[in-house]
């Protein structure tokens, strides 16, 4: 078994963190810094519940060894807020009922507000597209993507 | 798919050489226990199933070069073999001189998997349901290889030997993919059926590529490449030649549509049967043709 | 005492928004993998069959024990109890032999999940492989393997019939008139069988648990489960331990749909915890595990054969269901039951023969699926109704018009029906969809056809007739509320409307009431489980009954202490005020130390804690060989769907254009959390209908994965969805209210089924409606060629 010393920043918090080879970016947010925000639904880069921001750009964290994130920024749903106020994603959520069970609730976050980032008034094509990876049992996907176009209007809270 | 899924990745070694002639040695020094890896989409899900057992993983997305997405107006586009997928797809070099590969990537998984996911990857995997294979071979795709003893290059179309087999050897990396300039007033589709709406695998991918050629009897020549209905991406040949020599029509390209079909040998499998897939070579090759035919004018 | 005033403030009937979002949002809600342990803890992996059907000869752990890391290994040797909620039919391990691929034979506990992992392939096991059983019908036949030859010696609960020597499980028979002279007086008769594939939850959270067993022997588990009670009932029987010697926890669920109702794998947990004293073990199911070794939606051979005079009036229907139950069927017994005594679906058919067999099979062991085997059973039920319609000459909507149960109608068991909205249901789903009208053409060279179809379903809350509820209520000293329950949120909603209902029936705002979560048997009131969409109902009486309790304490105090009559106060926006005094006092305080007497001699109240219970008190059996029984359950849920879809003639594929629901919910308590619950179930329908299917060849699942099990998407939803709420209220639900939960998931199977068939005239012996099988069955017709 091998080790890496790695330095990642963390939802703007600088981390120094010894993982072994074999250890996913999702398996050290939830099991070595107790990030348990992000969600472990498949293991396998299918269900979109592990999704975080890796250097701007949404991944599923199962698919990445911590080990390859030396020198990266990552944000999780922890991060979205900002002293309490919620993220525009969050609060749009909440507002159209888009959250049932909540276990896709953080990857679905993160997908939405990379989608805004990098296309801030998408259509609902779109919003459908960018969010295929994100698998969820519950809501039917209706008001989540209600909630991403209402979240386009909002006013973002911070660049 | 096994019974017997790990709950996460086994252990190995995650290396991570400094330069590309680090990397090729390391890797033909360590032949059969070390596996390369850029995204790792493919390479993790198989190590968790049991079908991968590698000693050493070998990053190589950081090594020299293979982050570069350029275009020169003399020889074409070049992708090195790090670029993921969505940096394909928004390219405007990509959209501009290979918009079939931007569309070929965009049908692939989902937005996450597209961030890790590289054509170069889909291209070693060399699984016969690769969405970026196509592209690229009737792109003319070239491939730029680093081995132990220096650099070559390959075409696509000779690059494949069996499902998963490619003329890799050991200590051999793929830096990059190389397409020529398109021909002008080219087009190009790809139409990929899978069993949700978007981001499946194929059950079966055809792309169409073609262009105007007043050396051919047709005045066209047509480009055909299908994925999930043969052991390899099959490029059937007797299409091309079909839709070279003879008027291009409704009637011509149905003619081709079911060369295609019969050319292609498909299996059964979880995803579709042969019977449907042969159906749907035929089906979507006609719509693809038809539809690259109507762009060209 | 009066009975509480609907205030304009109350929020029954409001959308509140959920009490739970904002921790759901922020990351901040500990589902059962989020708990932190420590160094103590434990990681459990378990070996499995590989074989479908096998005599265990034997198992020889003594390398797997001497990996280090490893502190126990556990096999059926040391589990000797029966397991089981409706039919003990199981062990927590395999004893003397495997019934299906993935049957767990030996458990591991090690320091760490990869030497779990690691583990099993140290154990080595001899088994026998036997002939499996692999269909219903063929389970039923005089020569098939018996796969439970001690079933006479099951203990069984009195309402479910197995038959010893065979592989029937449980056989529910319904007769009533006469169908043999009923055919004869039918001026059309439909005769169809329909194959319904198993399916799986798939919640987005696979089933876990944690177990710590202490020195004294007694056990906590922490598990994302609907059913803490009735976990910790049958685990503590099975291991021979009283129930206050267990205790069971549930944080967050993510997602259950069935799935974690019952006992699946948390025994497990608890087994290998038992042989660590003192260390908690985690459990977990990977996601490949999660689609076959829990539960899974049992497949369904049906035989329909349903008749009409000449007016369209149904005179008779025969049908038989053969239930693919799986290796063990200790829940699903309860499934071919509620299918039977429901076979006529919700019509009124006066000449009835219906048999459902629940059947043994070397197949992933069937439980509860949101539906509860009415979505298998409509799925062919609807057709025929279509299919004898189309006979008769008569339009499928008028049709089920004519027939549909109405207040008072007679039921298939007998009984009246209480008044029910269906007929108006089935009247909006069609106007919403435009039924009548043919869909708008697509352009003349379009390679695509479009459709309408529509279903009716009805569904009552199977379970046992003294299913109870209850509920606490106490109020903190600046007057807000804490409610304690047992039922679980699983996404439907129901600490939401628990603290609707709380603060309705005091009279506080409802920012005031808490739900006291997570569930945890020590410290929550008794629920049966959370299942059968029966909280809003049954645990919504309960909170009622316990905020009553509470409201009239605070009201006997005040009148006490002002000397007036309790009916001339009321608890408006949290205080108490007098109608007639006009005195006022805020909850505050006063809920936890009462009121100054006026003598200056000590004091009146105390601290008020209020309780309440529901429980179904008449309902009556079903004749084990008629089904007859004047109240066999409690109420139905009753409502249709209609799809208006795309079959493209190129490949087959289709396009759900607009999906419309109605149900007749009694009383919206939430009516947004209403309509997220109809959405949720038509996409989740859609999916079962299009996509599902755990292929099972010669009992190995050969699609459990995520990649090849496939499931709608953001991109597979309809472009237009309509939810309508229907409201005749049901007299014994809180303000008139019933279940909804599962009922949006029941008929969309046929509703799509029949939308293409008008769509392009072809029907599939089954779902899912691939591509590949609307074409194939479109090319072998000559629609297409």
């Amino acid at each position: 078994m091998t080790f890496h010393k790695i330095n990642v920043t963390i939802n703007d918090e600088l981390e120094q963190i010894i993982v072994p080879s074999n250890m996913t970016l999702m398996q050290m947010l939830r099991e070595s810094l107790a990030l348990t925000g992000t969600k472990n639904g498949c293991s396998a880069g299918e269900c979109g519940a592990c999704t975080v921001l890796l250097n701007g750009e949404p991944v599923n964290s199962c698919m990445v060894l911590a080990a390859e994130c030396n020198g990266a920024k990552i944000l999780t749903v922890e991060g979205l807020a900002r002293d309490k106020q919620l993220d525009p994603v969050q609060d749009a959520l909440i507002q159209t009922g888009g959250v049932q069970c909540g276990f896709c609730t953080p990857g679905i976050l993160i997908s939405s507000r990379a989608l805004l980032n990098r296309n801030p008034s998408p259509t609902e094509e779109e919003v459908r597209e960018a969010l295929v990876g994100n698998l969820c049992r519950c809501t039917g996907y209706v008001r989540i993507i209600e909630s991403v176009m209402k979240a386009a209007e909002m006013k973002p809270h911070q660049i | 798919m096994t019974l017997d899924t790990h709950p996460a990745l086994p252990e190995f070694e995650y290396v991570q050489p400094q330069t590309l002639n680090e990397a090729s040695e390391f890797l033909s020094n360590h032949t059969n226990e070390a596996r390369p890896f850029l995204g790792g989409t493919d390479v993790f899900v198989r190590m968790r199933d049991g079908f991968l057992s590698p000693k050493y993983l070998v990053d190589l997305k950081n090594l020299s070069g293979m982050n570069l997405l350029t275009f020169d107006s003399q020889s074409g586009l070049t992708v090195g073999a790090a670029v993921n997928m969505n940096r394909i797809i928004a390219s405007p070099e990509v959209q501009a001189h290979c918009p079939l590969l931007a569309e070929a990537c965009r049908s692939v998984a989902s937005y996450q998997l597209r961030t890790r996911a590289t054509i170069i990857g889909n291209i070693c995997n060399a699984s016969p349901a690769g969405d970026t294979i196509g592209a690229g071979l009737v792109s003319d795709g070239i491939l730029h290889i680093h081995g132990v003893s220096g650099s070559r290059e390959e075409t696509l179309s000779a690059f494949f030997l069996g499902p998963g087999k490619t003329t890799l050897k050991p200590g051999d990396i793929v830096t990059a993919i190389h397409f020529p300039l398109p021909p002008k007033d080219c087009a190009g589709k790809y139409l990929k059926l899978g069993r949700n709406q978007l981001s499946d695998l194929s059950i079966v991918g055809v792309t169409a590529f073609g262009y105007k050629d007043p050396t051919r009897a047709s005045g066209y020549r047509f480009r055909l490449a299908l994925a999930s209905v043969a052991p390899l991406p099959l490029m059937p040949t007797n299409v091309e030649t079909h839709l070279a020599e003879h008027p291009i029509s409704v009637e011509t390209i149905h003619e081709a549509a079911h060369l295609a079909s019969e050319a292609c040998t498909p299996i059964d499998d979880v995803r579709g049967s042969a019977r449907y897939r042969k159906e749907m070579v035929r089906n979507l090759s006609a719509k693809a043709l038809t539809e690259v035919w109507k762009k060209l004018g | 005492m009066a009975e509480p005033k609907i205030q304009n403030s109350s929020p029954v009937g409001e959308s509140t928004p959920r009490i739970d979002a904002r921790e759901k949002v922020t990351g901040a809600a500990i589902y059962t993998d989020d708990l932190q342990f420590g160094n103590a803890l434990l990681y459990a992996r378990i070996k499995r069959s590989p074989h479908p059907h096998a005599l265990i000869k034997k198992i020889d752990v003594t390398k797997a024990k001497a990996l280090p890391g490893v502190k126990a290994v556990v096999t059926g040797e040391n589990f000797p109890g029966y397991i089981g909620l409706y039919l003990q039919d199981r062990y927590i391990f395999c004893r003397d032999r495997a019934r299906y691929v993935g049957d767990p034979v030996a458990g591991v506990a090690a320091v760490s999940e990869e030497i779990a992992q690691k583990a099993l392939d140290l154990i080595e096991v001899q088994y026998e492989a036997l002939e499996p059983v692999l269909d219903p019908e063929a389970g039923i036949l005089p020569d098939a393997p018996i796969l439970h030859p001690d079933l006479g010696k099951y203990v069984v609960a009195g309402f479910i019939y197995p038959k010893a020597g065979t592989n029937i499980s449980n056989h529910f028979k319904l007769r009533k008139g006469n169908v043999e002279e009923a055919w004869e007086k039918c001026a059309a008769v439909i005769e169809r069988s329909y194959r319904i594939p198993h399916i799986q939850h798939v919640p987005i959270e696979p089933h876990i648990a944690i177990a710590k067993v202490d020195e004294r022997g007694e056990v906590t588990m922490w598990t994302s489960s609907q059913s803490p009670f009735a976990q910790r009932n049958l685990i503590a029987q099975s291991l021979g331990i009283s129930q206050s010697e267990m205790r069971v926890i549930s944080p967050a669920v993510g997602g259950g749909f069935g799935g974690k109702a019952g006992v699946s794998m948390e025994s497990l947990a608890v087994a290998i915890a038992m042989k660590v004293k003192g260390h908690p073990v985690k459990l977990r199911l990977t996601r490949e595990e999660e689609f076959f070794t829990a539960f899974v939606r049992q497949g369904l051979v049906a035989h329909f054969k349903m008749g009409c005079d000449k007016n369209g009036k149904l005179l008779a229907m025969e049908n038989r269901f053969y239930w693919d139950g799986g290796a063990y069927t200790e829940y699903g017994v309860n499934i071919a039951r509620a299918a039977g005594y429901s076979c006529t679906g919700p019509y009124e058919v006066p000449n009835i023969k219906g048999d459902s067999y629940c059947v043994y099979t070397n197949h992933p062991v069937g439980g509860p699926m949101r539906g509860f085997g009415m979505p298998e059973m409509h799925a062919g039920l609807e057709q025929c109704m279509d299919e004898l319609a189309h006979q008769i000459g008569m339009d499928a909507v008028e049709f089920r018009k004519l027939n549909c149960l109405k207040t008072d109608s007679i039921l298939a068991t007998g009984g009246k029906i209480h008044p029910i909205g269906l007929e108006d249901c089935i009247q909006k789903v069609a106007n919403a969809v435009d039924w009548g009208r043919k869909s708008a053409a697509s352009a003349p060279a379009s390679r695509k056809r479009r459709g309408k179809g529509i279903a009716a379903m009805w569904k009552a809350p199977a379970m046992p007739p003294n299913a109870g509820s209850s509920a606490w209520v106490e109020l903190a000293e600046d007057g807000k509320v804490n409610v304690g329950i047992g039922g679980q949120d699983i996404g439907q909603g129901a600490f939401t409307i628990s603290a609707q209902v709380a603060a309705a029936t005091l009279g506080v705002p409802y920012e005031w009431v808490r739900v006291a979560a997570p569930v945890d048997t020590r410290y929550s009131p008794y629920e049966w489980q959370t299942v059968a969409s029966r909280l809003t109902w049954s645990m919504g009486n309960a909170i009622v009954n316990a905020a009553k309790d509470v409201r009239k304490q605070i009201l006997d105090l005040a009148a006490e202490a002002w000397d007036e009559s309790p009916d001339e106060l009321n608890i408006v926006n949290g205080v108490v005020i007098s109608y007639k005094s006009e005195k006022e006092a805020p909850l505050k305080n006063l809920v936890i130390y009462g009121l100054p007497n006026p003598d200056g001699r000590g004091w009146k109240g105390g601290p008020i804690i209020g309780r309440g219970n529901f429980m179904p008190k008449d309902v009556t059996g079903l004749d084990a060989e008629t089904g007859q029984g004047e109240h066999g359950v409690v109420h139905y849920t009753t409502g249709a769907q209609a799809v208006e879809l795309e079959v493209d003639l190129d490949t087959g594929r289709i396009e759900i254009l607009k999906g419309v629901a109605a149900f007749d919910v009694g009383k919206a308590i939430n009516p947004e959390l209403v309509k997220a619950q109809m959405e949720g179930g038509l996409v989740q329908g859609i999916s079962s209908a299009l996509l599902e299917h755990l292929q099972l060849k010669d009992g190995y699942p050969k699609n459990a994965s995520l990649v090849d099990y496939r499931i709608a998407t953001s991109s597979d939803i309809p472009r237009e969805m309509q939810s309508i709420i229907v409201e005749v209220a049901q007299d014994d639900g809180p303000w008139g209210a019933r279940g909804i939960g599962e009922h949006s998931m029941v008929p969309t199977i046929p509703a799509i089924a029949n939308a293409i068939y008008d769509a392009v005239g072809v029907r599939l012996e089954g779902p899912p409606f691939t591509a590949e099988k609307v074409y194939l069955a479109m090319l072998d017709a000559g629609i297409v060629k």
